[in-house]
């Protein structure tokens, strides 16, 4: 009990240097963030969603033409409801100042019905769409084509069939043969064929869906940026922490303490809880602000990708004391932090995704538990796993905590000579 | 009666071929200040740290108010207090924070470790900067603190190695009214120092040591009537006598 408590003072004790150390929060909490900021907005375009296709339509009939059906239907009016690769359909209500817009430069293209569609089409007679596109926008203008050369199609076909069934009716004498009768009766069908599509009823008994190949859709470049820089940072953290365990050793401190009634136990317990501590803050804070200010999203399994965090931090700290009993001096510690950090974490796949590295590379990365904790980060979190898909990773990195801590177990020491 | 309240026998200890102790022997009367004196190298800081349990000896025997160094050396822990040489504090700490530290840590309450360290603040002179950043303090100030910390825990034994070197007339002159201060309140202590004046004015005994090796030890009276009058001669001189006059590392 005794122990326990001198571990938790000299935890706490450690915790207090390092908040009134301005800078050392600096380079534990908000330096990580300014990395995050950049490489997240450097990375966004990066194997994200396509950008969605927006197309502007409108028309130039009076009020309660077909055409108004048409594009009521095809209207886009919750864009949370379209998939991955389906455009936008903005309804526009002013062809003038859609023209302008155009010739501003503020809108890409539109396409427009005719004041006549609703009278041409029951008529039999042709009419036509006019697509308006900035000459540079090859894309809209296409897709714009597309559009219109769906609606053709479309209306075409139905006229096809309305043609036939009123030549039906005309001939079993349910509908007169006169102009007004047939062309009344034409665009009734044509508003009924309308409606029932926007009414839900299939457009189609043929539908598409479309399958990516190549590099890996990231829908959110912060859930593979944030783990990544978590790794990296948390480590380096702790390692840079190195540096004031040897300057206690050299201080004298720690020989001091053992002068009172702490155990060598005791000491190195409290200097391995302070850096836990320091590092579970730290985590918290990542993932605080990921989830709030980045959407990161988790995955399948939270607690996972938490226990597969308070993994890392508990490595880190067994490293840190690790390299405070292999370092003499504080030089050498900061010295061999900063150049086991830097090595690691591009080569465990901190700055970038280590499946993207040739198979050589990725086997040589196995040795670095920077490796081990951003492939459990990236199955929860890009790849769907759930949690036994990250039971791997988390016993590489309770064999590295065993392995940093039996080395710091043996080897620590509280005198400087 | 006399009570031994330290009792060394035959201590030895070596880095690797090197006798830092060679077969030292002494006991401090309790109450006592014992002066440890030598030049430097001479084995006086191994002594103390083989002492005060942070070392351990390669042979002899260790007694400090009836406990055996060998069976025991928990219980010496709660009954000493350590003023290094070296300044073993925590520079990014207020002196307060420091002192209350090492009280938790001696087994002191929170309300306790507070309270004497305010005491021994006041004692040191530096109860207006007790919330002080001791990275901002003078070397004087620092050794004050560093002496204030081995007092917390009320030790019955404080081992002061040095506590003066490099410290202004004032500060030493603080220091030395404190140490007869404690000396009065029964406390026993173990002294070294390079300063024979310091050790002339406060020790009630001292012992000279050379080459790892206790070669003289009395009362400073008794060791300057062994070359002249008392009076006229000083510590230094005996010192210098039986040490040399060659410079050492």
């Amino acid at each position: 009990m005794k122990d326990l408590k001198h571990v938790w003072f000299i935890a706490l004790k450690d915790l207090k240097i390092f908040t009134r150390d301005r800078a050392s929060v600096f380079f534990f909490v908000v330096f990580p963030f300014l990395f995050i900021i950049l490489f997240n907005f450097l990375l966004s375009g990066v194997g994200s969603e396509d950008e969605r296709l927006e197309m502007h339509v409108l028309t130039r009939e009076p009020a309660g033409g077909l055409s108004y059906q048409i594009i009521g239907t095809i209207e886009t009016r919750d864009e949370s409801q379209l998939g991955p690769g389906q455009p936008k359909i903005v309804w526009d209500r002013d062809y003038d100042a859609a023209r302008q817009a155009v010739d501003d430069g503020d809108l890409a293209g539109f396409l427009a019905f005719p004041v006549d569609f609703t009278a041409a089409l029951t008529s039999g007679k042709p009419t036509e769409l006019e697509i308006f596109a900035d000459a540079a926008n090859v894309n809209v203008r296409a897709a714009l084509n597309g559009l219109a050369g769906a609606i053709s199609s479309q209306i075409g076909a139905d006229r096809i069939i309305i043609n036939a069934s009123i030549a039906l009716l005309v001939e079993s004498g349910a509908l007169a043969p006169d102009t007004e009768s047939v062309n009344r009766a034409v665009q009734q069908m044509m508003t009924d064929i309308i409606t029932a599509g926007a009414s839900g009823a299939p457009e189609t008994y043929i539908t598409f869906r479309t399958e990516k190949v190549g590099d890996v859709e990231a829908v959110n470049p912060a859930n593979f940026v944030i783990p990544g820089y978590l790794v990296m940072f948390v480590f380096f953290a702790a390692a840079v922490g190195s540096e004031s365990i040897v300057r206690e050793r050299k201080n004298n401190t720690l020989e001091r303490l053992l002068a009172t009634s702490v155990s060598r136990e005791s000491i190195l317990g409290g200097i391995f809880t302070g850096s836990i501590i320091k590092g579970l803050a730290q985590i918290i804070i990542f993932w605080g602000v990921g989830i709030l200010a980045y959407n990161v999203d988790l995955g399948l399994s939270p607690s996972a990708v938490i226990i597969l965090s308070f993994l890392m931090v508990i490595m880190s700290a067994a490293f840190s004391v690790m390299l405070a009993t292999i370092a003499r001096t504080q030089r050498a510690a900061a010295s061999l932090a900063v150049i086991t950090s830097l090595t690691l974490a591009p080569l465990g796949g901190c700055w970038w995704p280590s499946f993207l590295y040739p198979d050589w590379l990725q086997n040589i990365a196995k040795v670095t538990p920077h490796a081990w904790a951003t492939t459990g980060f990236n199955k929860l979190m890009l790849f769907g796993a759930d949690f036994s898909a990250a039971v791997p990773e988390m016993l590489a990195l309770i064999v590295f905590t065993i392995i940093f801590g039996g080395i710091a177990i043996w080897r620590f020491r509280t005198s400087a000579t | 009666m006399v009570e031994e309240f330290v009792v060394v026998s035959d201590l030895q200890k070596s880095f690797n071929e090197h006798k830092a102790v060679d077969g030292v022997s002494f006991s401090v009367h309790k109450g006592e200040i014992f002066g440890l004196l030598g030049p430097n190298g001479a084995g006086k800081t191994t002594t103390i740290r083989m002492l005060s349990t942070v070392l351990v000896a390669d042979g002899g025997e260790i007694t400090i108010g009836g406990h055996s160094m060998q069976r025991e050396s928990a219980a010496i822990r709660s009954i000493i207090g350590v003023c290094p040489q070296e300044l073993a504090l925590y520079d990014d700490l207020s002196a307060l924070d420091n002192m209350v530290f090492f009280g938790r840590m001696a087994g002191m309450t929170g309300l306790e470790a507070k309270e004497q360290a305010m005491a021994n603040l006041k004692l040191m002179g530096l109860v207006d900067r007790a919330k002080g950043k001791v990275a901002k303090f003078s070397g004087g100030m620092k050794r004050r603190i560093n002496l204030a910390i081995a007092l917390m825990g009320n030790p019955q034994l404080v081992f002061l190695d040095e506590p003066t070197v490099g410290i202004d007339p004032q500060s030493r002159n603080h220091i030395y009214e404190n140490i007869l201060g404690l000396q009065k309140k029964g406390m026993t202590i173990l002294y070294t120092t390079h300063y024979m004046e310091e050790a002339d004015r406060l020790c009630n005994r001292v012992a000279i040591m050379d080459g790892g090796k206790i070669i003289a030890m009395d009362t400073p009276h008794q060791l300057k009537s062994q070359i002249g009058p008392p009076e006229k001669v000083t510590l230094e001189e005996v010192f210098l006598r039986l040490t040399g006059r060659s410079l050492r590392d």
